[in-house]
């Protein structure tokens, strides 16, 4: 596996999503996140074609130093899920001191809405899954004070439906994968109670294929990787039994994010 | 990568041998474009033929982005026109507005087959962006104006659609940009974006993604007019009146009491420097309030089991208590509200049981 994420990799320090494709945020975040995982970040500097100061360059390299938002790559995309790539992988990395923190805090600011939530760049509607990678990299900063908890945990409380399952907008339709972006914000602000914990496990628990196993978004559709790792990591924040815990704001075992981010 | 909603086994093994041939070959025929494309980039063979390719493979696979990549960079050769350029500078700037057409139209079928797909929408945004640089105002500002077309018909087929809106806001953006800009004063567009939130809601109130924007869009309008207080006064009562006649006709449409209850911060003085109204004096906000309280409790008359009606109650109490250490109306109400959260509205439970005991501190 080591060698497979080491074959994405460029001089530039960043990862492509496969052997020869551009190098990106999104990949490069996973890179760092899955040699972080296997205790592997260490390759980097042993064989990567860029050590682990180069990795970090490369995600730093991609802040607007005026805006403090972060770009995907050098085409220059801009989404608040970059800016939380960015202090995931540099934490894990201990590299936050590459980016300027105090402006990317800013910019999420921006992004808010008077729903509490936050958007994909300022103007933009609350949504779920952007109001994850906002907390979360509120979370990793140190500056969750700055969340309106209640108004916002109301407005991702009412993401539940009656049937279990959560949505990410109002009016949408429910689906497995919010239950980790709206379930994580919530224990990220203390408000996981403001939801019905015993009916989303249901849900969950309903989406799964009894005969081929994985999880889908919702009952009785196809199964894949991106909603299994959801759904389970959705069941472990509501300690379903015989599950690792799961740290909220890295998707990974908290044993793992412990161990790193406590050197 | 992620599957939304598919149905279980509407991807299956084909069946017959001969559906397996087809598939095989498919996947062969998938493989060897994925190589030409690659090679001819390795070689720098940034030609017309290198964007056919691109092309061909991008209708199938739009997901692969480095190939958008590899799109852009041929493009960028074929603006750059022939190494010795005998071109004059309007041929060039004929050649450069032609690529983009192409490129645009190129663009229109994919984005109506995939709608939710980032890299489209980023590649098109890149496109325009480079007509910005490269062309004069005048002539860039024609293709930026007619992607305002185009949002429009994205979102006339899904109204919520988060690129659509997205996109709509950045076309409007770089239209009130001063390097688009071709007249004195620069155009302002919260009046007309603000005219079509109005539409939107009037086609369907149940539309969360045109009441955010309204909310957006509402300071810089006020700005924009420059406002006095009075016309301020008066643009709040119209809001007020306008989410009151839609609260009437979907009582139970949760976008509608967010939009009710972001109406609602402009009377709370901790929010005063956002508010519509800055200058509301203690007396007005606590009018204000006292007016919606009996507004929204009107509405519990037939509608007894609507829970966004108790919410809204509470929040008024709260937000008038905050300020005025008075309740609206008896405060030993509150419980019983609370109490009706907790039979009509389940699921949170916690949040109303958090309420309750919270209730003290207010």
């Amino acid at each position: 596996m080591i060698d497979f994420v080491l074959s994405c990799q460029h001089e530039s320090g960043g990862f492509g999503a496969a052997p020869g494709h551009d190098a990106h945020m999104l990949y490069t975040v996973s890179a760092v996140q899955i040699l972080a995982t296997i205790d592997a970040v260490a390759e980097l500097d042993l064989r990567g074609k860029a050590g682990q100061e180069q990795v970090g360059k490369y995600i730093a390299g991609l802040q607007n130093r005026e805006t403090g938002s972060f770009a995907g790559d050098e085409w220059g995309e801009t989404d608040t899920r970059f800016l939380f790539g960015a202090f995931n992988a540099l934490s894990l990395l201990h590299l936050l001191s590459l980016i300027d923190v105090p402006k990317a805090v800013a910019h999420v600011q921006a992004c808010a809405n008077f729903d509490g939530g936050y958007g994909v760049s300022p103007g933009a509607e609350s949504h779920a899954g952007q109001i994850y990678t906002c907390v979360g990299a509120l979370a990793i900063a140190g500056r969750l004070d700055l969340v309106d908890r209640d108004r916002l945990g109301g407005w991702l409380s009412e993401r539940q439906l009656p049937n279990g399952g959560l949505n990410g907008r109002p009016e949408k339709l429910e689906d497995v994968c919010y239950s980790w972006w709206v379930m994580s914000s919530l224990v990220m602000i203390d408000r996981l109670r403001w939801i019905d914990g015993d009916k989303l496990v249901q849900f969950i628990l309903r989406c799964q294929d009894p005969e081929r196993g994985g999880i889908a978004d919702r009952p009785g559709d196809m199964v894949d990787v991106f909603h299994t790792v959801f759904g389970i990591a959705g069941l472990s924040l509501l300690s379903f039994p015989g599950l690792e815990a799961v740290d909220p704001i890295y998707c990974m075992p908290k044993a793992i994010t412990s161990r790193i981010l406590s050197k | 990568m992620a599957s939304h909603g598919m149905p279980k086994g509407s991807g299956v093994q084909p069946t017959t041998d001969q559906d397996r041939r087809k598939e095989l070959q498919k996947i062969k025929d998938y493989k060897a474009l994925v190589d030409s494309v690659n090679s001819q980039i390795q070689e720098h063979q940034y030609t017309a033929e290198t964007l056919e390719l691109t092309s061909k493979l991008l209708r199938l696979n739009p997901e692969y982005y480095t190939i958008w990549n590899h799109r852009r960079h041929t493009m960028q050769h074929l603006f750059k026109g022939p190494g010795s350029s005998e071109r004059s500078k309007e041929q060039d700037h004929d050649a450069i507005v032609n690529l983009i057409s192409d490129d645009l139209a190129f663009l229109l079928p994919l984005l109506r087959k995939f709608p939710k797909c980032y890299w489209i929408w980023n590649y098109r945004l890149w496109l325009l962006k480079v007509s910005t640089r490269l062309l004069p105002a005048a002539e860039a500002r024609k293709f930026w104006q007619q992607e305002l077309v185009l949002a429009g018909k994205m979102l006339s087929l899904d109204s919520r659609n988060f690129h659509g809106w997205g996109y709509r806001r950045t076309v409007v953006q770089a239209l009130e940009s001063t390097e688009l800009s071709t007249q004195e004063p620069i155009s302002r567009m919260a009046e007309q974006e603000f005219e079509y939130t109005t539409q939107m809601i009037n086609s369907n109130l149940s539309n969360f993604s045109a009441w955010h924007t309204r909310s957006k869009l509402i300071p810089r309008l006020l700005d924009e007019r420059g406002a006095d207080n009075e016309a301020r006064r008066r643009f709040l009562d119209e809001e007020l009146e306008l989410i009151q006649r839609a609260l009437w006709a979907g009582s139970e449409d949760q976008s509608l009491w967010f939009y009710h209850q972001y109406l609602m911060s402009n009377f709370d003085p901790k929010c005063a420097r956002n508010s519509m109204v800055p200058d509301l004096t203690t007396d007005e906000r606590s009018k204000y309030i006292a007016q919606e309280f009996d507004r929204v409790h009107e509405m519990l008359d037939g509608a007894e089991d609507c829970k966004w009606i108790y919410q809204s109650l509470i929040h008024l109490s709260k937000l008038h208590k905050s300020f005025t250490a008075e309740w609206p109306a008896k405060a030993d109400l509150v419980r019983q509200w609370i109490d009706e959260l907790l039979r009509l509205d389940p699921l949170r439970a916690g949040r109303w049981n958090d309420l309750n005991s919270d209730l003290e501190n207010w």
